[in-house]
């Protein structure tokens, strides 16, 4: 298994220059990514991811502990030609679209021909190419980030490293997005994405770590970490909800849940009582849930332990 | 070296207002020469010749003491270093940036100059050495304030610039004219400053070799010092 990015106990404080007040971002952090996977980072404001980033990035250095970024230590150039990044805040100077991506690409060692049509391409990519000649200083904050993105993407990274790249995006453009990543991940790319809209995380990513005041408080698969325990959600309609413990019935339609072990003999129940069945899943939290739970009590989150 | 360049050119068009309000000094000159009699208003002519670069030496502490606050304020420092490029690329493309806002008011000038002290007996082949000089003084100023720029804001790292300047021409002053040349941005300075019709002055290298020399020097402090600093927190 091949590690695109490590974080090996990392631990960042900022010190104020006239207090001598110490803030730490980071404490002990660990965590490494897989090549190839959509991995979702998470957290609260103030949690730390943004730190993360940029000392993966190299804008910063870590206060104590290491880390690499495919494979070399964090803050090497050469490096970063490999990687994509868009950044929380997009800020760009005020130049047409295209030049500005052109630019970019420039700046990675891209040139000649290759370079505008890669442009031109990734700016269609994000759906800006009708807007390729216009000064960026005059884009609305979600073109902005599409800019942003077509940047990111100019060099045609191995990694992406995506710091809430939907905040400012509407729900057409964040679906652009989404079948982005997905598009990444089948040509072998690896996506490391920050952000806040945990339904989007929920759909693409393939691990997910939630950080809490500096601090690793969950990583799991996203699949493994939404499912609860070995409870099968059957949904019903045509019987009365009084037949299974914990029904909850709504518009006709009964659900409840049952250990994964006893669904066969539920669903002979219903079938036995004249009922229909709609549908029958493993239990599932949402995100939003999981995500409540760790960052709501640390010391409760921290008791649980990285999975 | 791309990289440098990109940078360079970017800053410079960055820039383009300050310079292009800078050489409404130059356009003064030349309307002067157009519209006076030059022969009789030729020593009127050299002092807002000596003005103007005057101007563009505390312009080029200007540029280069506000370029990494500017630049970290924004946050577009972020999209540059998350290319490959490496910090002393980027202290190298300010500092060639600096220069290069710098060189193109100082070559309006040497042009405007050339025409209209040339025309009344300044040797214009001087008017041209006194440009390098300037560039040389700029260079050597602004990649000082580059400098102080890495660790404080532009207000402070002005002021950190006029002493580290100014000292070593107080020293010059005061002291023994050789403590001029220990940070030689006065002595070019003054080369410019004190030429006249009946003593335009010589073309000494020697300080113009020194700016060079410095500037790399300070340019390697410079990278030594933004190596450490956290770039992406914030400079409020």
């Amino acid at each position: 298994m091949r590690f695109v990015l490590e974080f090996d106990n990392v631990t960042k404080e900022y010190h104020s220059f006239v207090s001598k007040r110490r803030l730490r971002a980071l404490d002990g952090f660990s965590l490494t990514v897989e090549a190839g996977e959509i991995f979702g980072f998470l957290g609260p404001n103030g949690a730390g991811k943004s730190t993360a980033i940029h000392l993966a990035m190299g804008f910063m250095r870590p206060t104590s502990g290491s880390g690499r970024l495919l494979g070399e230590r964090f803050g090497h150039p050469g490096t970063r030609r490999r990687v994509g990044f868009l950044a929380e805040s997009v800020a760009l100077y005020h130049r047409r679209a295209e030049r500005l991506v052109r630019f970019y690409g420039a700046l990675n060692g891209m040139g000649g021909t290759d370079l505008e049509h890669r442009a031109r391409q990734v700016l269609e990519i994000v759906g800006l190419q009708d807007h390729a000649n216009r000064n960026a200083g005059k884009f609305s904050r979600g073109m902005l980030q599409r800019v942003g993105l077509a940047q990111a993407m100019v060099n045609d990274p191995e990694l992406l490293i995506l710091d809430e790249p939907t905040s400012a995006l509407d729900p057409l453009a964040r679906v652009m997005v989404r079948e982005l990543l997905l598009g990444a991940r089948n040509a072998g790319k690896t996506v490391f994405l920050s952000s806040h809209l945990l339904s989007e995380v929920e759909l693409v990513c393939d691990r997910v770590a939630v950080l809490h005041r500096g601090r690793l408080a969950r990583l799991a698969r996203t699949s493994d970490l939404l499912q609860v325990g070995e409870q099968t959600e059957i949904v019903v309609r045509a019987i009365p909800a009084k037949h299974f413990d914990g029904a909850v019935a709504r518009d006709g339609i009964v659900s409840f849940s049952v250990p994964s072990h006893t669904q066969r003999a539920a669903l002979e129940k219903v079938w036995n009582l004249g009922g229909e069945v709609v549908s029958v899943n493993p239990l599932r939290r949402s995100l939003e849930e999981i995500f409540l739970e760790v960052t709501a009590d640390p010391k409760s989150a921290a008791s649980k332990g990285v999975q | 070296m791309k990289p440098v360049l990109l940078i360079a050119i970017n800053f410079a068009r960055e820039q383009r207002w300050p310079i292009l309000t800078l050489l409404l000094w130059v356009l003064l000159l030349a309307f002067l020469g157009l519209v006076t009699d030059i022969h009789r208003q030729r020593e009127d002519l050299l002092f807002v010749f000596k003005q103007d670069a005057v101007y563009v030496l505390a312009f080029s502490v200007f540029f280069g003491g506000s370029a990494i606050y500017n630049e970290r304020r924004s946050r577009r420092i972020l999209g540059v270093l998350s290319k490959a490029v490496g910090r002393q690329q980027y202290l190298s493309g300010l500092v060639l940036g600096v220069t290069l806002a710098c060189a193109v008011y100082c070559f309006a000038l040497g042009l405007t100059g050339s025409w209209t002290l040339g025309s009344t007996g300044f040797p214009i082949s001087h008017v041209w050495f006194l440009m390098v000089c300037l560039v040389a003084a700029c260079m050597l100023a602004g990649t000082v304030a580059l400098m102080f720029s890495t660790f404080l804001n532009p207000f402070f790292a002005a002021g950190a610039t006029a002493m580290v300047l100014g000292l070593p021409a107080l020293a010059g002053q005061f002291v023994g004219p050789q403590w001029g040349y220990v940070i030689p941005v006065w002595e070019l300075g003054a080369t410019v400053v004190n030429s006249s019709f009946s003593n335009p002055g010589t073309a000494s290298w020697f300080p113009v070799a020194l700016a060079g020399v410095e500037t790399l020097a300070f340019w390697l402090l410079s990278a030594r010092i933004f190596s450490y600093v956290d770039i992406a927190v914030a400079v409020e």
